[in-house]
């Protein structure tokens, strides 16, 4: 049996072994390992392979996850107590054979953990990337339920600020859709129903507050969240903002980085 | 004898010309001694983070509206979404008899209020209700009598609760940018600048979506080109020379920024006439140069409004007339201005230029049309002089044009097809067979109405209402 995928497969999408998988014989437990490391040498997934091989592991799996750049190790039949022993284990003997190798690792077994989807996939190879300990991180059920990323809705006049924030939100693992003026974005509030709404007050179609406000009125399932983007600094107009129950205000010049912790505060 | 009149006739005509030629290439040299400066400001400003800063002072925009049913609604919501900090809009609703007043109270269920404290800074008719609704909290509605457009004006200002006003016509499109544009030059001088002029700019043919000139193209019809090659010529060469001497003597009705202080010290806007535009800026030169007090009326080029004019000759005829009725009003009221030392640049340039150069004109051009007949009959001529001079006066006249073309390209580069440019040269020459004789006709006739109403002015500031909204209700 292969235990690594050949060169061709690769550019097929990591999810699809996971989910071939999964089909082929639903319900079964199996546990799942990411596995990132920021200066990871080439012959690391080998190395991961002979490792476990060495172990005795009757049919596990490797691939590599194009888009985060991480390994994922699919280990069918075990629990998360055997999962996460042999998580500490590779981690030990991957540094012992590799100096100066920091892998961080999530790991999880499914079904105890909840049920295994893309989006729970996705999570977890992003969760490794850009973890900051290197403790191994147990994926747990709460998390999954709330990191299940939203659905954001980018509405602001300027081309070159949407697309900048919908590629980082994307990065985050975030959905996202845009909206270049408030009467486009009432709409889409409507039938897209986003979880999220990072709105300008300076629109074109509509004035700044009403369109809070109508927002707050709209009959959707879920209201959404509203965070302001703005250069709007006038502490009337942020006050107001407030009355009508925005999340967050911000205004612009803004830190990136300040924006994607108060975006993900107000997911959890 | 007769042969001596017309020889001194045509000796004053040479020396007429040339000195309006004169102070034309005067002021178009003013205006390209200040463009790149303007170009500067334009492109190196940051208006978007000026447009969020609490530091900018506040505007009350007023709205003068009369039967404007059709188009209101829209306008109020593109005025409502302007880039500034902090600003109101007020719509007078002068007596309206359609339903302008209810469609405004149906889309942003509007309500009375109770106390809406109105000062009485200016004597208007008594106001019937102010209209509000939290929701919107930067807008408001008066209801009132009619009394024409100066005194819903003087409505609003009685109304308003910022330092700073802006009269906007109800039938024009602000850019988003144009106030705070607007602002960022008040806020350069703040102590002396009394009044600001925007930028006027014909709409027609331009593509508008949500309150946004989406492209801009020339409009097709011919008078609407017309008028587009005559407001570039007034606004980007002459207007922007005046008031680089500060002898700027009309801001624009359509938009203009003011000193809600020194309208009401000057009594705020005169009621009764046309050319109540032209009236509040000369009296509050008048103002400031009795009290000798500092002070500067400017020009914004990078401000612009948009508006639909007129695009059929009936109303177009119509709104000159008025000009004219208006124009000479205000002449006939500040003549003691003209050649009075005390008056400086206002006294000794502009009101003289405005009487003999603006009101006098037509009556130039017809003396100078009989003389030409006389100088045929007694044989006084020769052909070639007579083209030739007429030669120079097209020649000068077309420079004009494309000086103001070259401004306009230096700064804001919006005719970006060759085709554009074209057509705009094109009728900038085709001026000259036609229409100028034709505005020079209506000016005239605005000059008989007024000799002719001397007593009937409520009567023709209604009608005159009447006809100012027929364009915009096509549009």
């Amino acid at each position: 049996m292969p235990h690594t995928i050949t060169a061709a497969e690769e550019h097929e999408d990591h999810l699809h072994h996971a989910e071939d998988k999964l089909r082929k014989s639903p319900g079964a437990r199996f546990g799942l390992m990411y596995i990132y490391a920021a200066n990871a040498p080439s012959y690391l997934e080998s190395q991961i392979v002979s490792l476990l091989e060495t172990k005795g592991d009757a049919d596990f799996e490797v691939w590599r996850d194009s888009e985060t750049g991480c390994l994922a190790v699919m280990l069918p039949g075990l629990a998360l107590d055997q999962v996460h022993f042999r998580g500490l284990l590779l981690k030990q003997q991957l540094q012992e054979r590799i100096s100066d190798l920091h892998p961080h690792i999530t790991l999880a077994s499914f079904p105890e953990q909840g049920e295994p989807d893309e989006e729970v996939f996705r999570q977890m190879a992003n969760l490794s990337r850009t973890s900051l300990s290197e403790d191994i991180h147990i994926f747990t059920k709460v998390e999954t339920e709330h990191s299940a990323p939203g659905r954001i809705l980018v509405v602001d006049n300027d081309a070159g600020m949407r697309e900048f924030l919908q590629i980082r939100l994307r990065m985050h693992g975030y959905e996202t859709r845009e909206a270049e003026d408030g009467l486009a974005a009432l709409e889409l509030i409507e039938t897209w129903q986003p979880d999220l709404v990072l709105t300008e007050l300076n629109l074109y179609g509509i004035d700044g507050l009403p369109y809070i406000h109508q927002i707050r009125q709209l009959k959707v399932k879920e209201p959404p969240k509203i965070v302001v983007l703005t250069e709007q600094r006038v502490e009337q107009t942020i006050s107001r903002c407030f009355e009508y129950g925005v999340n967050d205000y911000m205004t612009k010049p803004f830190s990136p980085v300040e924006l994607d912790a108060r975006i993900r505060r107000c997911f959890y | 004898m007769l042969r001596d009149i017309l020889l001194i006739y045509g000796m004053l005509a040479v020396y007429y010309v040339m000195t309006v030629n004169l102070i034309y290439f005067s002021i178009l040299a003013c205006s390209f001694r200040s463009i790149m400066t303007v170009f500067r400001r334009a492109a190196f400003s940051k208006y978007n983070t000026l447009s969020g800063s609490e530091l900018v002072p506040s505007v009350s925009l007023l709205v003068p509206a009369y039967n404007e049913e059709v188009t209101i609604i829209e306008n109020v919501k593109c005025l409502l979404t302007l880039n500034y900090p902090t600003y109101e809009v007020i719509v007078i609703n002068d007596g309206s008899p359609d339903n302008t007043l209810g469609v405004l109270c149906k889309e942003f269920e509007l309500e009375p209020m109770e106390s809406p404290g109105l000062r009485n800074a200016i004597d208007c008719e008594q106001v019937k209700a102010v209209y509000h609704n939290p929701k919107y909290p930067h807008l408001y509605v008066i209801d009132k009598p009619n009394g024409g457009k100066a005194d819903s004006l003087n409505a609003g200002i009685n109304l308003s609760h910022y330092p700073l006003i802006s009269s906007i016509d109800a039938d024009s499109l602000l850019e988003k940018d144009a106030l705070i544009r607007m602002a960022r030059m008040y806020m350069e001088n703040p102590e002396e600048t009394v009044a600001i002029g925007g930028d006027v700019r014909i709409a027609n043919g331009c593509v508008i979506e949500n309150g946004q000139v989406k492209s801009f193209s020339l409009p097709r019809k011919m008078w609407p080109m017309f008028q587009a090659v005559e407001y570039l010529k007034a606004f980007l060469g002459g207007r922007i020379g005046w008031s680089s001497i500060n002898g700027l003597i009309i801001v624009s009705g359509a938009f203009g920024m003011f000193r809600k202080d020194y309208v009401i010290a000057v009594g705020g806007y005169r009621g009764g006439y046309p050319g109540e535009d032209m009236n509040i800026i000369i009296k509050l030169h008048r103002y400031m140069l009795e009290n000798k007090l500092p002070y500067k009326v400017a020009f914004c080029p990078e401000a612009v409004c948009w508006t639909q004019a007129p695009d059929t000759y009936h109303i177009l005829s119509n709104q000159r007339k008025r000009w004219g009725r208006g124009n000479l009003k205000n002449m006939l009221e500040n003549y003691d201005m003209a050649f009075n030392p005390k008056y400086k640049v206002m006294g000794l340039l502009t009101m003289p230029y405005n009487i003999i150069f603006e009101a006098l004109n037509p009556y130039f051009k017809l003396t100078g049309l009989i003389a030409l007949i006389g100088y045929a009959m007694l044989d006084m001529t020769h052909w070639k002089i007579l083209a030739v001079f007429w030669a120079v006066n097209f020649v000068s006249g077309y420079l004009f044009s494309i000086g103001a073309f070259v401004l306009e390209e230096l700064a804001f580069k919006r005719f970006n097809r060759l085709a554009d440019l074209c057509k705009m040269l094109g009728f900038a020459a085709l001026k000259f067979f036609g229409y100028s004789q034709l505005g020079a006709l209506w000016r005239v006739q605005g000059h008989i109405q007024y000799l002719r109403n001397n007593n009937s002015w409520g009567a023709m500031t209604r009608q005159s209402w009447k006809e100012e909204s027929k364009p915009a209700k096509q549009a």
